[in-house]
């Protein structure tokens, strides 16, 4: 059975956000959260890196194990998902997760936390597929549709992989091999005569 | 006059309702909707692996 997995190649990201502004558009995320962002190491220095972070769809996820209500449950495919009418907003997942995934929506007054809401590899939820409720609570179910994680179909330099994990893993060996140890960034040698 | 008060606090109360239906947790069980799919696990992965190749291998 397939392992439904994001690999972000730093070799390759050129930190163009694209991935971000997607998954925004395509889920319609409320104001102030963020599923996927770009997190770049050394920034402006020569050999900055720069990856592609969301929910990585853990297969021991501890999002899960810590979940005081259990509200999330593992598809088949190997994604990682939650119900947000079971949810309570208490915040566990997101001292739990490693990535820093589980997002929560302000609600009412006083700053009040909302249901969790974090990226759902397109997947949508628990809801029926296609339906009013799953698109305005998870977002929208491209897995349903026979496609992939938008933000990994739209990136330009091919940086952000999604799919079956042994697919992925396949494809960036190859990527390994045909470097031979050197870096894949066009221009960096130009740009700052880092040879 | 008192039962006329009786019949406001009660529609007023009627506002107050609580839905009771609760879901009672037991440790590692998950209790929400269940995901239903309209293919198979497998054939769900033949369907991905092709929009993979499709899609995101290199060129």
């Amino acid at each position: 059975m397939a392992r439904m997995k994001f690999l972000c190649d730093d070799e390759r990201c050129i930190e163009c956000n694209a991935c971000v502004t997607a998954c925004k558009n395509e889920h319609e995320v409320p104001w102030g959260i963020n599923r996927r962002r770009v997190v770049t190491l050394d920034d402006g220095v020569p050999g900055e890196k720069s990856i592609s972070v969301a929910c990585m769809h853990c297969t021991d996820a501890p999002c899960q194990a810590v979940c005081p209500v259990d509200c999330f449950y593992t598809t088949d495919d190997g994604v990682v998902l939650h119900d947000k009418d079971i949810c309570i907003g208490c915040g566990y997942c997101f001292y739990a997760c490693p990535f820093g995934a589980p997002q929560y929506p302000q609600e009412g007054a006083f700053g009040a936390r909302g249901k969790m809401d974090k990226c759902t590899f397109c997947a949508g939820g628990p809801e029926e597929d296609h339906s009013h409720e799953e698109l305005d609570k998870y977002g929208r179910n491209r897995l349903a549709e026979g496609k992939l994680p938008l933000c990994a179909e739209m990136c330009s330099t091919k940086s952000l992989l999604a799919g079956d994990g042994d697919v992925v893993a396949d494809l960036f060996r190859n990527r390994v091999v045909r470097r031979e140890g050197r870096g894949e960034a066009w221009g960096w040698n130009t740009a700052y005569q880092d040879k | 006059m008192k039962f006329s008060t009786i019949l406001i606090a009660m529609l007023f109360l009627t506002a107050c309702y609580e839905d009771t239906d609760v879901t009672l947790h037991e440790a590692g069980v998950y209790k929400g909707s269940v995901d239903q799919h309209a293919l198979t696990a497998h054939e769900r992965e033949t369907v991905l692996k092709k929009r993979f190749k499709q899609v995101q291998m290199d060129r």
